[in-house]
């Protein structure tokens, strides 16, 4: 038990020098940085660096790049909140609530709340990896096709359909998302589909040129179409009351369930290799919208409606690391990323990392621990930047977004033809946006109906191949669990409805 | 001031061509280096690390372009389509170039629009098991397939790519029916396989999990004996068609200067050589393998013929 804690304190004291802090402080302002820059991702700048890593001390380089991963989800949630561009597309979902919320002067609130939710997230996630990573990693692993398939059928069942007034018009937006999502190469036979013998579709429509299209550049048409005169306003007015620029206590304490559900859901998402923190962001954001009290506030500025998918999203990162610590398998590009990282510097993980050589785990955990401290406080100082940087007249602003969203999307791949989409994309974002069509089914139709193809397909590909076909579904105990839980989930929602309606009545 | 400038360009040119410097002056200004995966990628990594160290030797910058798309096509054909003054060069991996042509309208032809300067990485494709698999050798695999028509389930990290052809001749030339179920990428295939959903996959991170204690290796997918499992047996040497060599090197428009050639021959194994890159390979996983212009070009030569012939006895598209 001593030796035990004398390691825990040998590993934890390689990551608690003044150089690994700084890095730490370096990697996280960077990150923020980069993320709020759509197209700029801090994968890419840590595929850079990975080359001059050998230079570094490991206990320099590791933490720096652990600070960037977190720094950078958060960074891309001010852009999105500010002006509806989301950075990365894991801060797509906090558009839908941030960006109301800024137009209605409470940006810095917004804002405020993202990092809030953002750091709470990311401890969530590192303590559960801390805590129970190998029994999370165990039972992520008994998730295959069959449950992705479920989780999602779920996920489009919370988000649901219905949000729209007239409801044909949500699902002809949610079928536009699934046709768009379509294109590129079939997910089972891998031949091409929708692209029309067009090599630059072969891959598909990239996420980023499709949600900063969709999202900022028409936004962008839409103020144009104003008057003059309105152009020479400040882009974006923060309201003079304070309560309007902080998050009170009492706010965020009203906001603890759903931070606490996100996390989970976040952490749960990215525990599986296979699912990504914009799903996680959605199903979150869903999840939040069907258990609060006012469900009627989401996607007119609801406070709840941007700590749900922030939290889940910076979940997901730290939840990436299970599968990767207990497993060796990386979950997505990040946890690729640290994963050679960590091998450039001779740091291995795995199944035998836990018991052969566990000190650089536990300098990891403390990375991480001092990364989400640091990213609340450089959050402050960005949430000022941003207020400053933003507050120029409007006709600069819609300019410069125009730049940003070209330049984004070209740097990703470097492919003129993501120019052009994003252009395309916000035209059609416009289009949709004048004749009333909403948003948000069209981005789950992109996002989720994609990952419901692959997976429902995978399934019924390997009930070919069982004695008991489609039923075998029924011999897996994860799937027959998360059937008990969405049944129990079902039954809630249906009493509490009820009693809701029962209240209502004067006689009952 | 035009004709001033190239009066200066025309003066210089001839005085590089009389003096016969543009020979020992290779290279003289910044070297373009397409990669045609997305930053982040092991091409990605080992394209920034060798575009670092052979920079650092011949003295220029060489610039990491990123352009991806249409399964690394795009990427390639702005390579085969560039000036062949060694001043554009591009990363290559075998997909793109001995396997995909076959099934599809490439937009370059590997073997008339390239010239390959030379690889550096020959990676290992391991066929594996769980390591509590019934499975102890290739023979029970091919046994249970025999018996279970389409019942055995097993995948690889990228669908039609080398691994994928080089299995699927084997269950063609044994008369076998399995089920491919397809995944994105290496560590999906493994946790797919980890978690029970596959039960054989031929995938480079198997060499890791081997040594992790989580898999078996029965067979080895490439020209190489494998690393780690050294009796595994090679796919050919069981009397299987192909065992398609999965690379990673360098390739050039059709047309290249010998005077380049002969640089990036002398260049490439120094670069390998040295300890940043072993250290990489080392912790990638890769198994460095340096094959210069003229032995690279045999690889690829007959890696496309025996693909050819393999793919179209398949019948895959």
């Amino acid at each position: 038990m001593g030796d035990t804690f004398s390691m825990v304190a040998e590993g934890v004291s390689l990551a608690l020098t003044w150089q690994s802090l700084l890095a730490i402080v370096l990697g996280v302002a960077a990150g923020q940085i980069l993320g709020a820059i759509p197209g700029l991702t801090a994968s890419m700048a840590v595929a850079l660096l990975i080359p001059y890593s050998f230079y570094f001390d490991p206990w320099v380089g590791i933490p720096m790049l652990l600070g960037m991963f977190k720094g950078s989800l958060f960074g891309s949630s001010t852009t999105a909140i500010l002006i509806r561009t989301p950075g990365t597309p894991a801060a797509s979902a906090t558009v839908l609530d941030g960006y109301p919320l800024a137009q209605q002067g409470k940006g810095a609130k917004a804002i405020k709340m993202a990092l809030y939710a953002s750091v709470f997230g990311d401890t969530f996630s590192d303590v559960c990896l801390i805590f129970f990573a190998s029994l999370l990693a165990m039972v992520a692993l008994k998730f295959g096709p069959a449950e992705y398939t479920l989780l999602i059928i779920l996920a489009l069942g919370s988000l649901g359909m219905l949000s729209s007034r007239p409801a044909w018009k949500g699902l002809v937006a949610t079928l536009a998302g699934v046709i768009i999502g379509m294109i590129g190469l079939d997910p089972m036979a891998g031949t091409e589909r929708l692209t029309f013998g067009n090599l630059e579709l072969e891959e598909g429509i990239g996420l980023i040129p499709m949600l900063i299209g969709f999202l900022a550049v028409s936004e962008v048409f839409r103020q144009m179409s104003g008057s003059v005169q309105d152009l020479s306003a400040k882009a974006i007015r923060y309201s003079e009351k304070p309560e309007d620029n902080r998050v009170s206590l009492a706010e965020f304490v009203a906001c603890l369930p759903t931070l606490f559900r996100s996390s989970a859901i976040g952490t749960a998402i990215g525990a599986m290799p296979g699912l990504g923190s914009t799903v996680a962001a959605f199903i979150a954001y869903g999840e939040a919208r069907r258990a609060s009290k006012n469900p009627e506030e989401f996607g007119k500025g609801s406070l709840e409606g941007v700590a749900a998918p922030e939290a889940a999203n910076n979940a997901v990162s730290g939840a990436n690391l299970i599968p990767l610590l207990a497993f060796g398998i990386p979950g997505d590009i990040a946890a690729a990323l640290i994963l050679s990282a960590l091998m450039v510097q001779g740091v291995t993980v795995g199944p035998l990392a836990f018991s052969q050589n566990p000190l650089p785990l536990y300098a990891i955990y403390a990375a991480l621990i001092l990364a989400n401290l640091v990213n609340l406080a450089l959050g402050f100082g960005l949430v000022k930047i941003a207020a400053v940087a933003f507050s120029v007249p409007r006709r600069l602003l819609l300019a410069s977004v125009l730049v940003i969203a070209a330049a984004g999307s070209y740097a990703l791949r470097g492919s003129v033809f993501d120019i052009q989409l994003v252009f395309l994309f916000g035209i059609f974002g416009y289009l949709m946006m004048r004749f009333g069509f909403p948003p948000v089914p069209l981005l789950i139709g992109f996002i989720l109906m994609p990952l419901l193809e692959e997976n429902l397909r995978t399934v019924l590909l390997l009930a070919s191949t069982y004695d008991e076909h489609l039923f075998f579904v029924f011999k897996r105990p994860a799937f027959l669990a998360l059937m008990a839980l969405m049944g129990t989930a079902i039954c809630l929602v249906a009493w509490r409805r009820r009693r809701r309606a029962l209240a209502a009545r004067p006689d009952a | 001031m035009r004709i001033f400038s190239k009066l200066i360009g025309g003066a210089l040119l001839a005085a590089t061509l009389s003096s016969g410097v543009l020979a020992a002056g290779y290279p003289d200004k910044p070297i373009t280096l397409i990669c045609p995966y997305s930053a982040g990628g092991g091409g990605d990594t080992a394209s920034r690390m060798i575009a670092k160290l052979a920079g650092d030797m011949m003295g220029v910058q060489i610039n990491v372009e990123n352009k991806t798309g249409g399964g690394a096509t795009i990427g390639i054909s702005a390579v085969a389509n560039a000036k062949p003054d060694g001043y554009t060069i591009g990363f290559i991996s075998t997909s793109p170039i001995t396997i995909r042509p076959h099934m599809m309208d490439a937009p370059y032809n590997p073997i008339e629009d390239l010239t390959y300067i030379g690889q550096f990485v020959a990676s290992s494709q391991p066929l594996i098991v769980r390591a509590d698999s019934s499975y102890k050798t290739l023979d029970d695999v091919i046994a249970y397939a025999r018996e279970n028509p389409g019942k055995l389930r097993w995948s690889t990290s990228v669908q039609r790519g080398g691994p994928h052809v080089a299995v699927e001749a084997m269950f063609k030339s044994e008369g076998v029916d399995a089920t491919f179920v397809p995944f994105k990428g290496g560590s999906k295939v493994l946790a797919a396989l980890l978690g029970g959903t596959i039960e054989m996959a031929m995938i480079s991170e198997g060499n890791k999990a081997t040594l992790d204690g989580q898999t078996r290796i029965l067979a080895e997918g490439t020209p190489n004996k494998n690393p780690v499992a050294p009796d595994a047996p090679v796919l050919t040497e069981k009397g299987y068609p192909i065992a398609p060599a999965i690379f990673f090197g360098l390739a050039a428009p059709k047309g290249l200067p010998a005077e380049v050639i002969a640089k990036w021959d002398e260049v490439l194994p120094k670069v390998i050589a040295s300890p940043e890159f072993q250290q990489l390979a080392e912790a990638r996983k890769w198994t460095v393998d340096h094959a210069d212009h003229a032995a690279f070009t045999k690889i690829v030569e007959s890696d496309y013929a025996a693909a050819k012939k393999a793919i179209a006895d398949i019948g895959m598209k």
